[in-house]
This record gives structure tokens, C-alpha cells and sequence, in this order.
């Protein structure tokens, strides 16, 4: 254990230093507060305006942070062969991988919370506090963004960043979009089960990312905005959560018995 | 008493790589047999391409061989107990750009679950014997490439190893280095640790090794002592007379009178500059393998 700890603060501390995610965050954090002078120009829909932009950002940003990180973790190792001086000490292959995620789940965190705690001031600007519902939302992206980097660091044990990067976003479309992937296959392709079905079974391999976006659209038979009085509850976002993790972790042990019968050339 | 296990056994390995679009096959190392026995030094002695860095590569666990077995300290590879004993510097080491070399050292004493004021007390040992103490909080993408090496034998010592692989340790380095590193192996030798290490530079295996294995083609061609590699009869005999103001150099063969040729030489009114009897060098056996081989294909 304290060796796959070491391994996620060596992790931690390399992305912290690294320049190309912290000229993203900067960049974020930015938007982030600019949602303040969005905001003005709309007519008292400040705080909504700010919402929704916040989120939004936050949403795009930590999944671009993760996919930047994530196809670059395993890939990088090998090709500049930092690995070669870990691999030989007494560490098993799979508590490498899991050592460098948590390095990321860690980054990716204090990521969230900076670019959460700008969306907060930014909110106080305005006179309004974050609420509640704010949080979830905050939680649920958060365990999408840890979903979005397993899938990276999966495709990074055996593919380069630009095509890790390719498959990854395809996935994040795909994820978000499985209400009207579903729709579309239930309605155009009801008279061949066959191949319904089949389409059905894909479909279910990719992360349901739709669950941790649901602000604006229908959870349950029943429309959920994060700016009125009935959001979704602590207990959608703790099942929501759940099957974050249980997918992630499926993605990482098939990284981890990938990464385990490479060869390091 | 039963014989202490070899530090290193290899059987019979062999490495193929599969490469390109149309997974050409190279077959980089064709069944290598050798064993390195415990408080020995080792030498791996192969022209470049040989098949020294693959070897290595499987011992290390980083690839996976396509047949035959190898053990470190009587475990086969992979074995992370046989690990936490082992040390190894790779061929190209580098390290974490953003990271200072004591970091760099602390990290792997970390990996060995070295306490804290043991990790800080090697690091500065070793960072002062390897001449980095005055860059010890530098970030690694400063260091320059005889730094990064210097650093990646610190760091294989780290755990305070019984066996040390090193893949070409003196690449990179100054000639003042390249002492300091063989007064480093020497050292090593005295406090009863195994060295295996590569090499293609011949003066190190002859200052260092007790044994080497020299290995050309992806095969072993010889084991053994120096001694007993390089053929002991003299090759020839070097004579330089000088006569008339300029030098002239000759080398009479093994059969040849040496004296009668000096008497003559001293009639005929030259000057006897120096006489060099010739025995073979790990050079010339090297040579004679490799054009061995060379005939062979
Ligand atoms: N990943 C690889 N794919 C294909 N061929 C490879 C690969 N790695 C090594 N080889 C081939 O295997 C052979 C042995 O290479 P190796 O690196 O083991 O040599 P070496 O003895 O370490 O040489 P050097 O002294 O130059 O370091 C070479 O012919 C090389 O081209
Ligand atoms: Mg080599």
C-alpha cells in the first residue's frame, strides 16, 4: 500500500508542475469567472446565467483536464522510459496503474475544487451563496470526470495519446448522448430484434455518462433543473456515484491485465 | 553445506521481436545460457546490437521472453521478493523531468519501504558519492546525460542491493567518471555485493571482471575467467629500432629468434627503442568472435 501511495504522490506532483494542465486550469478558472459579466448583460437571469456557465465549464474542463492526463500516463511512462527504473523495484505491474489513477483521481480533485471554488466566489459576487443542489451537481461531475479518466488511462496502456484521445472523446459522446441513442434504436430499429438487441448489448458497454448531467432534462418521468427548488437528491447522486465506480473499476482491472503482459521495449 | 543459488540464472533464453505493419521477426536473443555466481563481478561483453540490453530486459521483468527461464537470487522473474535485493540501472535512464534528483531518490526508497530518516540518509550518501551532492535539488530535465546516469546508479543502490545490474554504466561519462564508477564497483566488490553489468567498452571488463560472458549475434560465444578466454601464447613480438633518425617498427612472429634479429640490428648500427612481447587482449578476441559469426551467416 504505501508503495502504490508513493506512486500517487510522485503522480500528483508531476501534473501539479506540469505546465500544459495548469495553462488549462487558468484558462478555466477565467471562463469560469467571466460567467459574472455574462450574467450582467442578461436581464435578472444573473444567477441562473452563472450557474449554467459554471457547471458547464466545469463540466468541459475536467473532462478535458482528465483526457489530457489520462492518455498521457501510461503512454509517456513507456515512451520516455521512465518506467524501466520502477517495473525492476518491488512493485506488482497492476500497482503501478492503480498508484498513477489515484495520482490523477487526486489531481483531478484539487482541479475541481479550485475551479469550484471560483464558481462560488463568482456566485458571492453576485450576492448568492451555492446551495445544495450546486453541490450535487458538483458531485456528480466529479465522479463522471474520474469515469471519463479511467477510460483514458485504460486506452493509454496500449495506444498513443492522439488516438487515446480520439476513443476517449468518442466515448464521452457516445456516454452522454444514451437517452437518444436508445430512442433511435428502439424506434428505427424495432422490426430486426436481432440486431436491436445487439445494438442494445453496445451501448451498455459504454458509461452512461447521461446519469451525471441530468440538470435540464427528464430524471424519473420528471424534469430536473439545478437553478429550481426540486433537484435530484443525495440519493440519485450516491446510486449515480456507484455506478461510477463499478464501471471504472471494470475499466482499470482490464488496463491493469493488459498492462500486466506487455512487454516494455 | 549446499552451494549458495546462483545470483543469476539464465537457461536457454530467447527473445524475438515481432516489428512493423507486417510483424517482421527479429530474433534479437537465441537461446543465452549462463549463470552468475554470488560476490563475483560479471561482465557482459557484446558488440553493439549483440543482444545485451534485451538479456537484461527479460532478467528485469520489463519484456517477456519467447522461451527458456531466468532466476534472480534462486527466484524465477518475475519475483517481487527477489526484487526488494536487486539493483538496476537501465541503458538510457531518465527520470522525471519535473522532479529533483533527492526527490527522484527518495521516491525509489519509498518503493522499497525504506522509514523516512533511512531514505534521507542513503540519498545523501549516495548523491554525495556519485558527485551530484551540488545538484541534488536540481530538476532532472536540467541534469546533463552524465548526470541522468550518475543519478540511475544512485538510485540502484538505493535499496542497498546484494545484486546490482547495470546496463552500460560507464556510457556517457567523462574518463574521470568512468574511474569514479569502477572505484564504485570495486567498492561494491569489497562489501561482498554481485555486479552484472554490459558493456562494449573492453578496458572495463579487463580492469573489473572476474568473469564475463561474451555474447555476439544473440549468442553466447564463451563464459569464463578472463584468463581463461584469452589464449595465453604470445601473438607476436614488437620491435622498434631506431636507425638513421627515424623509427621503424617490427613484429616477428611467435617462431622467430628475437635475439639473433637484435644482434643484427645493433651490427648494422641501429638503436634498440623497445622490445613488446604481443599476448592476446579481450580485443582481439572480441574481434575474432564477431568475424566468427560474420562467416557463420
Ligand atoms: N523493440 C524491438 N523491436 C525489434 N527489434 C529489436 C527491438 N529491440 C531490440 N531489437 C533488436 O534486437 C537486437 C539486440 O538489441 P539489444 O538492444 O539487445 O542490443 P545491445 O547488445 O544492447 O546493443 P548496444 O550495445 O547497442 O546497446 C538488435 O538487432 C535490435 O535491432
Ligand atoms: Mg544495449
Amino acid at each position: 500500500m504505501n508503495r502504490v501511495v508513493a506512486i500517487a504522490i510522485n503522480t500528483f506532483r508531476e501534473a501539479i508542475r506540469e505546465k500544459l494542465l495548469a495553462v488549462i486550469l487558468v484558462f478555466a478558472c477565467g471562463l469560469i469567472a467571466a460567467s459574472f459579466g455574462v450574467g450582467k448583460l442578461s436581464l435578472h437571469e444573473e444567477l441562473r446565467v452563472i450557474r449554467d456557465l459554471g457547471l458547464g465549464g466545469i463540466s468541459l474542463f475536467s473532462k478535458v483536464l482528465a483526457v489530457v492526463a489520462g492518455v498521457n500516463l501510461v503512454y509517456k511512462e513507456i515512451e520516455r522510459k521512465t518506467l524501466y527504473a520502477f517495473i525492476p523495484k518491488p512493485i506488482h505491474r497492476w500497482q503501478f496503474i492503480v498508484g498513477k489513477y489515484l495520482g490523477l483521481v487526486v489531481t483531478l480533485t484539487a482541479q475541481m475544487a479550485l475551479m469550484s471554488g471560483v464558481l462560488a466566489l463568482t456566485l458571492l459576487a453576485q450576492d448568492a451563496a451555492p446551495d445544495g443542489a450546486l453541490v450535487r451537481a458538483l458531485v456528480l461531475l466529479w465522479a463522471e470526470a474520474l469515469v471519463v479518466t479511467a477510460v483514458a488511462v485504460f486506452f493509454s496502456t496500449f495506444s498513443t495519446p492522439l488516438l487515446s484521445g480520439i476513443f476517449t472523446a468518442g466515448i464521452i459522446g457516445i456516454g452522454r448522448s444514451t437517452p437518444e441513442l436508445h430512442a433511435l434504436i428502439t424506434s428505427q430499429l424495432k422490426d430486426v430484434p436481432g440486431l436491436q438487441t445487439t445494438l442494445d448489448w453496445a451501448t451498455q458497454l459504454v458509461p452512461d455518462l447521461h446519469l451525471f448531467y441530468v440538470s435540464g432534462s427528464m430524471v424519473g418521468g420528471k424534469w430536473v433543473t439545478v437553478n429550481a427548488g426540486d433537484f435530484i437528491s443525495w440519493s440519485y447522486v450516491a446510486g449515480a456515484s456507484g455506478y461510477g465506480a463499478l464501471y471504472a473499476a471494470c475499466v482499470l482491472a482490464l488496463a491493469m491485465a493488459i498492462f500486466a503482459r506487455r512487454d516494455f521495449v | 553445506m549446499t552451494e549458495p543459488a546462483p545470483a543469476i540464472r539464465v537457461d536457454d533464453l530467447k527473445k524475438t521481436f515481432a516489428f512493423g505493419f507486417l510483424r517482421r521477426k527479429v530474433q534479437a536473443v537465441r537461446g543465452v545460457s549462463f549463470e552468475v555466481r554470488p560476490g563475483e563481478i560479471f561482465g557482459f561483453v557484446g558488440p553493439n546490437g549483440a543482444g545485451k540490453t534485451t538479456t537484461i530486459k527479460m532478467l528485469m521483468g520489463l519484456i517477456f521472453p519467447s522461451g527458456g527461464s531466468c532466476e534472480l537470487l534462486g527466484r524465477r522473474v518475475p519475483d517481487v521478493h527477489a526484487k526488494r535485493r536487486v539493483g538496476f540501472l537501465p541503458e538510457t535512464p531518465y527520470f522525471y523531468e519535473h522532479l529533483s534528483g533527492r526527490e527522484f531518490l527518495h521516491l525509489c526508497g519509498r518503493l522499497f519501504d525504506l522509514p523516512a530518516d533511512e531514505r534521507r540518509a542513503r540519498a545523501d550518501r549516495l548523491l554525495e558519492e556519485v558527485g551530484l551532492a551540488g545538484a541534488a535539488s536540481r530538476p532532472l530535465r536540467k541534469y546533463s546525460k552524465g548526470m541522468l546516469q550518475r543519478l540511475g546508479l544512485a538510485q540502484a543502490l538505493i535499496n542497498d542491493p546484494e545484486l546490482v545490474v547495470l546496463d552500460e554504466p560507464m556510457s556517457g561519462l567523462d574518463p574521470i567518471g568512468r574511474k569514479e564508477i569502477r572505484d564504485l564497483i570495486g567498492g561494491l566488490r569489497a562489501r561482498g555485493k554481485t555486479v552484472f553489468f554490459s558493456t562494449h567498452i573492453l578496458a572495463d571488463v579487463e580492469l573489473l571482471c572476474d568473469r564475463c560472458a561474451i555474447i555476439v549475434g544473440g549468442a553466447i560465444r564463451d563464459v569464463g575467467p578472463l584468463e581463461k578466454l584469452l589464449s595465453p601464447k604470445l601473438l607476436h613480438t614488437e620491435v622498434v629500432i631506431e636507425r638513421d633518425g627515424h623509427a621503424e617498427e617490427r613484429r616477428l612472429p611467435p617462431g622467430d629468434d628475437v635475439q639473433a634479429f637484435l644482434r643484427e640490428a645493433l651490427a648494422a648500427g641501429g638503436r634498440v627503442v623497445s622490445v613488446t612481447p604481443v599476448r592476446e587482449h579481450l580485443e582481439d578476441l572480441f574481434v575474432r568472435e564477431v568475424e566468427a559469426d560474420k562467416a557463420r551467416q
